[in-house]
This record gives structure tokens, sequence and C-alpha cells, in this order.
């Protein structure tokens, strides 16, 4: 009776025909079909192959065939790495299963061990922050980003460096010269006059904040750095005949801009507190200044040779951070150091030598007055904010700009002699349009934007003290 | 014992007799909307094409499959994109049951305009079904907000924009406008708030007012005497000589369990025993089959398409173009050329036309051969709105400008 | 159609109907079943043997493990959820016992109860040697009190 409740008995005197029977039977064999093929497909993943050819590896270590067994039957399941302070959700070692065994070196991939990572363990790090990719996905095309609507497919593995430079953001990284190359072409050719970054640059180009995240190709970049118009048609940009290999190191540069938010556990070790870091910092202290190694450079302080030797590191850094509370009497200023480049001031004079107080002094480490420091550092703002981009190296001017008056972004080195120091900052803080020589032919593409909210007092001081500095010695002023 | 506990469930005779047959349809609660007989005429498939069940049985299919998904998405903007990836990759039967939400909701717009389309044609929503009408019309507008709302939980960037373009829209009706895009958006922009309030909107408001509307729906078929017959009969002021009319007389009542007295509201016309069959097994085996169909289809669907999900919703980048979910393209291309006067006066006017058409169509007549204008007009308007749909979806690319859809990347929604 | 063969088709309808609910009713409790848990890991590794010199027990908080450093016996693992009623408890040195601050339970060093509600010892969870070398710990495999791991120098 309850059969006949699900279909329908027929009674006797029953008029209408029972095709309807037969449809509705199969249509039910249809929806059974359908569900039976859904639940099929959801029960056989592609990840769960991967994990079982990656037991059957693993149990070929195992001694006997108990052992064996047991790894084989490993029950599979999607592995998930959770990196609230990355903001993202990788998924790679479920197939990926290897990486962090070392039995695996030279297992076929997926299963290979990936050697180095113990500073960076996956736990904290996962895959794709390095390698690209997206990391929610569990098969292969969608897990490698090589899908339509995932910007960020993984780098070509000779790439993959360049994302040190997302968390290591000053100084070098070891293994990774081509970032820190990079970054001195940015800041010595002026990019930042047309391209800002980080709130600080030009607006003729776009924003290059976030570039990494949004051009993931390194082959463009490349050719747009070899050739800017070859990619970018109508492209302003200046080309720069870069060598292939300043293009590679800039490509590096750019594809670590990717402007993630991370959490301060990634943040804090933005800078790697090398040796060479650790002279850069010396050098840009001055520190020779009063100090000398091994008998070369200033005596009004201590000589640094072997000083690791003489105190402790510890000694030495509460030392950086308030030298006369920890050596009473001391003359010695309070720099403002982070940790991490107080430790690589001290990784550095622990292993300095006479010799490196040479090349110090012969770069150019003098005692200056104020008047002179003002100029050094209006000449390190010079290139810091961009203006070597449009106005050329030591502002001699050579950058063309079609239709203004002298066909070029004038030099300024003369500018002493033209205009008052107010009018100079003026028009910096104001910008300027040039004047077009033609007025039926279109307008000049660089114009001098406007630097209020971006250049501080003090840069603006001490960048028109280095515009006066650059008149040649010699010629008298007409002032 | 068996029997005795069946019986308790069950009440009625077993359905092998005709007295169990009826009893089954009036003392079961999920049956009892049936009449215990229907005309074996509205029964075929040409009659009403199943339509209205159809619709009814899509929405209960988007109903469980949309709480299934209630289990895995959080309606919150930095949340809501990762809940959709992880259906598509990691949950058991995510992406059958996300596909199988996706195309029931497409199929239901489509399923309910067809229904709207053969009921007017029809005539069924002339005297004493013009109320009914009016409810199916509401209905209309139910589902298209439903599939509004349901559009933007996935926030990628397809559902940020059209959700953008199809707010700015409401903003344009002149008085109301603006204040409907505060209370939609919850603020002035689309963020947080506006997801919030709209997955509240599309799982329990709009979903509740349906349920409503249908039982309203539902109940008021019976109540206006059943489905209209086909319009191919001939006139029915006088009963079709194949019902008999139960004279009415002092002493008779029709009213409910005998205590309401007085006459029926309408003749009671009790069809002829060739023209009528019992609903159990007869419709109950069709509406058994049009279900089996529907599911059929939908699964079938979702097992062959995924539904589409592009980038992560980016309020600093619009896509270009940034077009509206495909059922409002009509109206978004009718705004491309005045956003007050075509893009809402004008469908205005057409969305009230169709609600007050029972109560402005004079003519009684449901033969098509007396109502050529109606069904012209009716017939021109459709066909007008799915001309600039058409040019909206594929006619359309960059700044709105006009592409050919043969010449490289137009971008249909679907 | 006959009897007989009508009979058979009703019978096949209702079986392939109960069929679909079957598996739609297995699906859904599959569906409903996380495969990713947004938790910390149950099984997870704590860092270098290195990095865990005898003395004091290390608290993992995330995990809420204590883990232990026996110069003599090795690595062990205690998991900081009081069995009575879930709190975290605490390690107090001076007196080497775990003290719950929510309804005074005390346990011994080897996690047995010594005062208080709790019910049964602290759970030992099962500490190995991951392939790399770190110590992993998995809290879905319970040991006994006395399991330690002794990792060579």
């Amino acid at each position: 009776m309850v059969l006949g409740l699900a279909v329908g008995q027929r009674h006797r005197g029953d008029r209408m025909r029972d095709w309807a029977r037969l449809v509705f039977f199969l249509l039910c064999l249809a929806n059974m079909v359908l569900l039976g093929l859904a639940l099929a497909r959801a029960a056989r993943p592609g990840w769960a192959a991967y994990q079982r050819s990656y037991h059957r590896l693993e149990a070929q270590y195992e001694p006997d065939a108990a052992a064996k067994a047991a790894v084989e039957g490993t029950p599979v399941a999607i592995a998930q790495i959770i990196l609230p302070g990355l903001q993202r959700v990788d998924r790679c070692t479920t197939c990926h299963q290897g990486v962090e065994n070392p039995a695996m070196k030279g297992a076929p991939e997926p299963f290979s061990y990936h050697p180095g990572i113990s500073r960076h363990p996956p736990s904290r790090f996962g895959c794709t922050i390095c390698h690209g990719g997206q990391g929610l996905a569990t098969d292969l095309a969608a897990a490698h980003g090589r899908v339509p609507h995932w910007p960020q497919p993984l780098l070509p593995s000779e790439y993959v460096r360049a994302s040190c430079g997302q968390c290591h953001t000053k100084g070098d990284v070891p293994g990774v010269p081509e970032l820190a190359e990079g970054r001195h072409l940015f800041d010595s050719h002026g990019c930042r006059g047309c391209h800002r970054l980080r709130g600080v640059g030009g607006t003729i180009g776009p924003d290059l904040s976030r570039e990494g995240a949004t051009r993931r190709d390194p082959a463009w970049l490349e050719r747009h750095f070899l050739d800017p118009r070859a990619v970018s048609p109508n492209s302003v940009m200046p080309n720069f005949h870069f060598t292939p290999g300043q293009a590679k190191e800039l490509t590096y540069y750019m594809l670590s801009l990717t402007g993630e938010e991370m959490s301060s556990y990634y943040t804090s070790e933005s800078v790697i507190p090398s040796v060479p870091y650790g002279r850069e910092l010396f050098a840009r202290k001055d520190c020779i200044a009063c100090h000398s190694i091994g008998g070369v450079g200033g005596k009004s302080g201590p000589d640094l040779e072997g000083v690791t030797r003489r105190h402790s590191a510890r000694w030495l850094d509460e030392h950086f951070v308030n030298p006369k509370l920890v050596s009473p009497g001391s003359t010695m200023p309070a720099y403002d150091l982070t940790a991490d480049e107080r430790t690589a001031l001290i990784r550095f004079m622990a292993v300095a030598t006479g010799k490196d107080a040479e090349a110090l002094l012969a770069g150019g480490a003098k005692s200056l007055t104020p008047e002179e420091a003002a100029v050094e550092a209006g000449a390190r703002a010079f290139v810091h904010y961009g203006c070597v981009g449009c106005h050329g190296q030591g502002a001699a001017g050579g950058v063309a700009n079609p239709n203004s008056q002298g066909g070029q972004v004038p030099s300024l080195i003369h500018v002493a002699d033209d205009y008052k120091k107010s009018e100079v900052m003026a028009i910096i803080l104001d910008g300027k349009t040039p004047a077009m020589a033609n007025p039926s032919k279109p307008a000049p593409p660089l114009t001098m934007p406007s630097w209020k909210g971006t250049v501080n007092e003090e840069d603006l001081h001490n960048i028109v003290e280095y515009l006066w500095s650059l008149k040649p010695r010699g010629e008298s002023s007409r002032w | 014992m068996l029997k005795s506990i069946l019986r308790s469930i069950f009440r009625g005779d077993p359905p092998s007799t005709r007295k169990g047959r009826s009893e089954l349809v009036f003392y079961n609660f999920w049956l009892h909307i049936h009449p215990a007989k229907v005309r074996k005429e509205h029964l075929r498939l040409r009659h009403t094409g199943y339509l209205g069940f159809v619709s009814f049985f899509l929405l209960l299919i988007l109903g469980v499959t949309g709480l299934a998904l209630m289990f895995y998405y959080h309606p919150y903007p930095a949340r809501a994109y990762q809940d959709m990836k992880d259906l598509q990759f990691v949950v058991f039967l995510g992406p059958f049951l996300r596909n199988m939400h996706r195309w029931a909701g497409q199929l239901l717009v489509v399923a309910v305009f067809l229904h709207l389309c053969r009921v007017f044609y029809a005539g069924a929503y002339k005297e004493p079904r013009q109320f009914n009408w009016v409810v199916g019309v509401l209905l209309l507008f139910l589902v298209l907000t439903l599939s509004f709302t349901g559009y933007l939980l996935p926030w990628d960037q397809k559902a940020f924009w059209a959700i953008t373009v199809g707010t700015n829209i409401v903003a344009s009706a002149p008085l109301v406008g603006p204040v409907v895009k505060v209370l939609l958006l919850g603020g002035h922009t689309l963020g947080t708030q506006a997801l919030l309030r709209f997955y509240v909107l599309h799982v329990a408001v709009l979903p509740g007012l349906a349920a409503a509307l249908v039982m309203v729906h539902l109940w008021r078929i019976r109540k206006d005497g059943g489905l209209a017959p086909s319009p191919f009969q001939p006139e029915e002021s006088s009963p079709p000589a194949r019902e008999r009319p139960i004279p009415s007389s002092p002493e008779k009542t029709y009213g409910l369990m005998g205590i309401v007295t007085g006459k029926p509201a309408f003749e009671v016309l009790v069809p002829e025993e060739e023209e009528a069959v019992f609903s159990y097994p007869y419709a109950f085996l069709r509406e058994g089959i049009a279900f089996l169909a529907t599911s059929a289809a939908v699964m079938a669907l979702a097992l062959l398409y995924n539904a589409p999900l592009s980038e992560v919703a980016d309020p600093s980048k619009t896509p270009n173009p940034a077009k509206a979910p495909w059922y409002f393209l009509g109206i978004q291309e009718l705004v491309s050329h005045s956003p007050a006067l075509s893009g809402i006066l004008l469908p205005s006017l057409l969305v009230l036309a169709l609600l007050l058409l029972p109560y402005y169509d004079g003519n009684p007549s449901r033969r098509p051969k007396d109502r050529l204008l109606a069904l012209s007009l009716f017939a021109l308007v459709v066909l007008a709105y799915l001309v600039l749909l058409l040019i909206g979806l594929y006619f359309r690319g960059a700044g709105w400008s006009w592409v050919w859809p043969w010449a490289k990347g137009t971008g249909g929604t679907a | 159609m006959n009897r007989r063969s009508f009979l058979s088709l009703s019978t096949a309808s209702a079986a392939a109907l109960i069929a679909t609910a079957g598996m739609g009713l297995v699906g859904l409790f599959r569906f409903l079943l996380p495969r990713v848990f947004y938790e910390p890991a149950r099984r997870f590794k704590a860092g270098y043997p290195a990095d865990f010199p005898p003395g004091q027990p290390v608290f993992l908080p995330l995990e809420k493990v204590y883990l232990f450093h026996d110069p003599a016996k090795g690595f062990s693992a205690a998991s900081a959820v009081c069995t009575h009623l879930g709190c975290t408890v605490q390690w107090s040195e001076r007196d080497r016992q775990f003290e719950c601050p929510c309804h005074g339970s005390v346990f011994a060093a080897d996690g047995a109860v010594l005062r208080g509600p709790a019910p049964r010892p602290l759970r030992w969870l099962e500490v190995t040697l991951s392939k790399d070398g770190q110590l992993q710990i998995d809290k879905n495999r319970s040991v006994s009190e006395t399991y330690h791991l002794l990792v060579p120098a």
C-alpha cells in the first residue's frame, strides 16, 4: 500500500492512459543517476590521488611490510595552513606533501623536498607569499593560478627570489643581490620623479606601490625596461638604455612591490642585519668621523677594531641606545637606530679592519660643516624624490620634453643666477607648467608637479642649498 | 499493529476506493490545497505547461540548496569571496550545490516570466482571478529582487559592480530613489553594511515574503474556482454543456462545515464524470513528473556548467563595461539613453501597467480572436524589452559603446 | 500494461526515489562535515629540540600545551586543558604542579589529580620527531604519563 502511494495504484474504472507512470519512473532513474554522478565526482578529488601516490612513495622507506601498510593506509585529507598575519590560507601542501621531508630530496614532483626554508617554515609563511599562485585551490590548474580571474599565477622559478623583497624592504638580502641593485637603480635614475612609490613621487607615470601585485609577468617588465614604447605604445617614459642585467634587477625590485598588508611579525624583519648593511650604516652615520678602525680614522672616540672581543653584543647594543648612560662621560650622541640596524653595525664591527676604514675615508666621508651637510642632504633628497628623472643626473638636464621651450626639461645648474631661493621653493611647492614652443601642437608631456605635502620643510631647504651649490666655481654671481 | 499506527498517521481510508482517494487529499496537510478531483483538460501539458509548478519547485530547490550553502558562508567582505573558493575547492558537494543554486535561480527568472506570459495569453487574469494576477506580479518582483540580492553575495568584481550599477539605477528614481539607495546599502557606498543587508534580505526577509505570497497565490487558485478553462472554448457565460450546475435552493447550503449559511458566491459547477479524474493518482503523478524533471534539469546543468566567479571585488578598479545582472540589462540600456525619463519613468509605467492589467482590461472574453489588440501590445512590449536586453548583453562594450558581438570582448553576464 | 509489469514499475520508481533520498542524506551529511578546520592544527610542529633547553616547561599558548624537557628522560607534552570544564591550567614552578584558576583543581607534575573537581588526570600527548627534525606534537593521540621522547644530542 505504501508503494502504491508512491506511484499510484490503478483502480477499476480509471480512464487515463498511464504513459505517465513510465515517464515518472524514467525521471526517478535520471535523478538517481545525476545525484550519483555528483556524489561520485565529489568523492574522488584530484588531490586524493596525489596523496595516495605520496604515501606509496613514503612507504618505500619503511623497514617492513606492516609499517609499509600502515603508511599507505594513512587517510587522505586536505592540508591547510592558516596565515592570519598574511591574510591568506594555503593548501599547497595537500599535494606538495614532501616539502618538509628531507628524505624526499630528488623525488618526482610534486613530492620533492624544499631545501633552505628552515628560517621560513611553511607553518608560518605558507607557500604563496613567495611563489604566487592560488593557495585556496585544490586542483592543479587553479592552484597554480593559471586560470582566468586569478591575477597572480605562479612566478617563474628564476624570479621567485624577488619575493624576498616584500618583507626585507631595506638593506640587502643575502643571495639576492638583484633586489638591492634594483632598488639602487630605481633611486639613482630618479624613477620617483614620475612614479609615486609609497606616497612619495610624481604623478606622471602610474603609482608603483602595488606594481608587484598587479603586474606579475616578469617578461613584460623586462621588455618594458629595455624599451618602454615596445610594450606601452603611448608611454612618455624615456628609454634609459638599461642593460639586460639591469632590466632584470629592476624587474626583481618591481616584483617585490606588492603592497601586501602583513602583520608586524613579518614586517619587523624588514632589514636583515648583515655585515654589508652594517658597513652601509657605518658610512651613512659617518662613524669614521670620530672613531678609527685599526688606527685609521677619527681620533675623538676609541678605536673599534676587535671591539666585539672586548664588549658583549648586549653591552654594545645598549651603548648605541644610550651611550652616556652606559659609558659615563662619553660625548657620543644617541643615534636613532632600530634593533636590526644596531645588530648590523655590531656585526660589521666584529669583522671591520683598517682596510674598511681606508675605504670609508676614500668614499668621501669627512667632517662637514652644517652648510656642507645641508648640500649633501639636498643632493640625497634630489635623488630620493626622483628629481633626477626629469632634470637629469646632477641636475644637468638632457631629458627630452617635446614642444616645450628649449625642447628639454631645463638644467638646474644655473638656477642660482636666474631665480631667488624663495622663487625656487615656490616652484617646487606649487609646480609649474612649461611654456609651449608651438601653441598649435600638443602640450609638453612632462610638467613640474606640485610637491606640497610630499617634500618636507627640511628637505626643501636642503634641495635649494644643493641647487645653489651647483653653480660652477669661478663664475661670478649675476645677482 | 502496523495498521493502527498507519491509521493514526493517515486517518483516511487507503486510496484504493473513491472515498479513500478523496480522503487522501482532504485529510493530508501537505496535499489539501488540491481539489479531490481535477479536470482532465487541466492536466494536459499544453494547458499550463506546468510552469506554475516548475516555478514553485525551483523555489523549493533554491530554498534547500540555499540553506545548505548558508553553513559555509560569512556575509563579510573579507571572508565572502574566500567562502566561495572554499565551496569550490574544499567542501564536499560544494561546487554541485552552488551550481544548483545559481542555475535554479536563473531558471526561476525565466520560468516565472514564461508563466506570466502563459497566464496572459490564456486570459486567466480576468474575472474572478484579477487579484491573483496582482499577487503573481508581486511575486515576479520578489523573484527579481531575490535574484538581485543574491547576486552580490559572492563579492567578486562582477557582483560588486553589477550591484553598484543596479543601486544607482534605483537611485535615479525621482523623490524616493536616493533614500531607497541608502536603505539598501546601509550607507552611501557598497561595503560591509550593504553586504549584510543584502544577505538578510536574501535569506530571511524576501523568502519569507515570497512564501507568504505563494501561499496566498495557491489559495486563491482554489477560491477563484480552480484553473481557468482553456481560452479556445466557446464563451463560458453560459455554462458548458458538459457541466451540470447544482441548483441552489433555500434549504441547501454549501458553506464550510455547515456553519456558514447562505448561497455560495459562485454557482458550483460540477464537471461530468468523464471530464474529471481523481487528483490521486493522476494529478500527483504529473506533479511528481514536473518536480523530477525540474530537479533533473537543475542537476544536469549543475554537473555540466560551473557558476562563474571573477576576481575578488576591488572598489578601486571598475571593469569596463560594468553591467547589471542580465534581467536588468534592458533597463540599463534604457537608462544609458536618459536616466530619468526612459530609465525610470518608462519602466515604472510598464510595471504599473502590468500590475493593474486586470482592472483596466474591460474585455470579458478570453478567446484570442477577441483580444488581438491586447495580445499584440503585450507581444510588442515583451519583444522590445528582449531586444533591449540583447543589446545590453551582446552589443555593448567598453564605455557602453556599440560593439558587434563577433568583434572581440563584449562580455555578457550570467 | 498489465498488473505485473505495472507493479514492478511502481516498485522500481519507489526504489529509485528511496535510493535518491538516501544518497541525498548521505551527501548532506558529508557536506556538513568540514574537510578543513579553521582552527590551530591538532598535529603541529613546536620547533627544533635545541630551542627547548631543559628546565622550566614551555607553554605554547595557541595550542594550549606544556612542553617539558627532562635532561635524563627527554621531551613530553601535557595538554593544558583542565579535565573538569576546559579552562587552561597554569604551571607553578615553585610547587611543581598544575593549578586551574576556574574551580581550583590541582594536578601533580605527572598530571594526576591532587585536588579539586577534576575527574581525570591531564592528558599527555604524543611527541615525535618529524622528518625534518622538529618536535611534533599530536593532540589526537594520548599517551601515558611516563611517555618521553629521547632525542639524541
